[in-house]
């Protein structure tokens, strides 16, 4: 034993740098990521201003607010998912599934909470559907997603029959039109719920359980957690967030279809692990998530401004997808990959 | 799952198999089909029955491959579209076939590679991989055609469509030669077993000197170099191919091999089950055909009936396996 005095001991006697605990929560959370991907997206935003001087005008950080709000707020609910260990394929049918649902409910006269509240009834139903599944039946969670993706298009094109709804009433439409010190309301909606999702995940027991059947989810069982009940909560608060980004999309386009959610699913996905969560569950963290999702639309739109052809937009998008996670990667160092 | 529960399975004849259940539940279909469409077991509709496989099942047996590693390639679809169109492409430009057809097989096989490197190199997650790529290689490809159709076709592309044989065309034929290579590959060299091994736990196989890289790269180049192979008959059944050509259809691929009964934990799956998968799916289609049932009633029989495979084929998993055996993602 030597006397230590100045560095802290840790419980077997060994002296430590002060700075190696910080550094080892910085490793395992994964944190610096997001943080890179913030700073990229900075410099990208400095440069599409510089060549482009639309770039910082107000309506373009407001007609881009609108479209990220929707998928943030699937990636929300994908970033419960992705912490609890699964991943939800079903996300843009069950998307469609609301959008229609809003349709039906708007054609049958209905007022507007009314079409609200089915919207979200329908998306949950389908949600708590996978939750069923998932949790209770413990099957896995790639492949009942898969199917209930193929199940739930087929639905809502059943359901729609193939067509398109219109005339919604304007109360639906305030969505899109309202704006709040120049914010779209859409915008501040889903940054309430970007809150309310923090706080779950942080602060209550539920958050806890969900983090805890992501790292190890036989531990998890073990320790009496109530994983079935748990997985089930989070599948029926991502269909209850595809739920409300149907609403949203319905009301921005003022029509619904069936595949109207389309391309979400692997949008929330790359949100989500562009955020620096890793796939494999067992963390996450709502900052990042909002990083990884305007990353990826401030960077689209700037593109866009920038004249770059949408197809190679789409491919350089991608492309950043796969440049952030290896870089996230190297900076982690190369740890053990825990399948 | 653990390895001695997979390596029995093989060893012994296990009525208690998937493709048990998976071959009654066919024979179910079929019984339903005799009542309700007779005119589905007349030549004429088997010989398109077959047809309509071909491309599935080759495209399957390579995902058979990556989803044995404990993988998954959701850029299947990009694949196909990007080997078919540039396969029509330079076949227009007035190439022989002896040209283009290596040169497609060549770039499937080097997109599988660029897969396999993101993953056994840089460590990205398969699904995040994959994902970026699908897109990455559609984004490309999309701005190579501008979004315009290849509506002609070469004629010896033609020629290789073209039904023959009695209603079967070359794609049947390819596709019951790679189930026979993939068979001797799979059970009857070292790298197939390799495949079996590093799937059922990475980190076991590591223990016993597998190097990570050998199944990885074998998986990915595999499935690029099948979806090659599906491409040069998609494009010849087609008879014409655009920059959006097999949108989704990776997921029609995953759903046919998770149908057939292979584990996406890896390690688990077996060609026989693929092949019931592939043929569940497709007379499945060609039922609701036949029977003129409206699009949007396939996709749900389709979507329903890969929900109860996936729950026949973890069946025997819930009732039998002590809970330190579940594996950890639920």
């Amino acid at each position: 034993m030597t006397q230590a005095s100045s560095a802290t001991l840790d419980k077997f006697g060994n002296s430590t740098p002060k700075y190696a605990k910080r550094m080892m929560e910085l490793r395992r959370s994964g944190s610096l990521q997001p943080g890179v991907v913030a700073l990229l997206v900075l410099f990208f935003c400095g440069y599409a201003g510089y060549r482009s001087g639309d770039f910082w005008s107000a309506l373009n950080w407001q007609l881009l607010a609108q479209p990220l709000a929707e998928a943030g707020l699937v990636s929300l609910g994908m970033m419960f998912v992705i912490a609890s260990g699964g991943i939800d394929l079903s996300v843009g049918a069950i998307v469609g599934i609301a959008a229609v649902t809003a349709g039906i409910a708007a054609q049958h006269k209905w007022p507007v909470t009314a079409i609200e509240a089915a919207a979200l009834a329908g998306g949950m139903l389908c949600g708590a559907f996978n939750g069923l599944l998932i949790g209770v039946l413990r099957l896995s969670s790639i492949l009942v997603t898969l199917g209930s993706m193929i199940l739930f298009s087929g639905v809502a094109l059943a359901l729609s029959n193939g067509n398109s709804f219109a005339g919604f009433p304007d109360g639906l439409l305030w969505w899109n039109d309202a704006t709040l010190l120049g914010i779209p309301v859409e915008f501040l909606l889903f940054l309430a719920i970007a809150a309310v999702a923090a706080v779950l995940l942080r602060s209550t027991l539920w958050g806890h359980y969900v983090i805890a059947i992501g790292s190890n989810s036989v531990a998890a069982r073990y320790s009496g957690y109530p994983v079935a009940l748990t997985l089930f909560g989070v599948y029926t608060l991502q269909g209850l967030l595809c739920g409300m980004a149907g609403i949203l999309l319905v009301a921005r386009l003022a029509s619904a279809r069936a595949d109207m959610g389309r391309g979400l699913m692997l949008m929330a996905i790359a949100a989500v692990v562009l955020g620096g969560a890793p796939i494999v569950g067992g963390a996450a963290s709502v900052i990042a998530t909002l990083v990884g999702v305007a990353a990826f639309y401030i960077v689209q739109d700037g593109l866009l401004l920038l004249d770059v052809p949408p197809f190679v937009q789409y491919a350089l998008t991608s492309a950043m997808l796969l440049v952030a996670v290896a870089a996230g990667n190297l900076l982690r160092g190369r740890r053990e990959d825990r399948r | 799952m653990s390895s001695i529960s997979s390596a029995s399975g093989r060893l012994r004849p296990n009525f208690h198999r998937h493709e048990t259940k998976l071959a009654s539940l066919l024979l179910l279909l079929g019984i339903a089909l005799a009542v309700a469409a007779p005119r589905f077991f007349s030549s004429v509709n088997l010989a398109l029955l077959a047809r309509s496989m071909g491309v599935l099942l080759i495209v399957s047996v390579g995902m058979l491959n990556v989803i044995l590693a404990g993988g998954i390639d959701v850029s299947a679809g990009a694949i196909l579209a990007v080997v078919s169109v540039a396969l029509v492409r330079l076949g227009n430009h007035e190439l022989p076939a002896s040209v283009v057809l290596p040169l497609g097989l060549l770039s499937g096989a080097s997109l599988g590679a660029v897969n396999a490197a993101l993953i056994a190199e840089l460590q990205i997650p398969p699904i995040v991989a994959t994902l970026g790529t699908a897109g990455l290689f559609r984004g490309l490809l999309l701005e190579w055609t501008q979004g315009e159709w290849e509506s002609s076709i070469p004629p010896w592309l033609n020629a290789i469509g073209s039904p023959r044989w009695g209603g079967l065309d070359a794609s049947v034929l390819a596709a019951a030669l790679v189930m026979l290579a993939a068979a001797w590959i799979l059970h009857g060299t070292q790298i197939g077993r390799t495949l079996f091994r590093f799937g059922d736990s990475p980190l076991s196989a590591a223990r016993t000197g597998i190097s990570p890289r050998q199944p990885i790269y074998f998986a990915y180049i595999s499935l690029g170099l099948l979806t090659a192979v599906g491409a040069v008959f998609y494009a010849a059944q087609l008879g014409a191919v655009q920059g959006n050509a097999a949108n989704g259809y990776e997921l029609t691929v995953i759903a046919a091999v998770v149908l057939g009964g292979a584990d996406v934990l890896g390690g688990r799956g077996s060609l026989l089950g693929v092949f019931l998968g592939v043929l569940l799916l497709c007379s499945l289609q060609q039922a609701l055909v036949l029977l003129h049932v409206a699009a949007f009633w396939q996709n749900i029989a389709t979507g329903a009936i890969v929900l109860v495979g996936v729950i026949l084929s973890s069946a025997p998993r819930l009732h039998r396996t002590p809970i330190l055996q579940q594996s950890s993602s639920t």
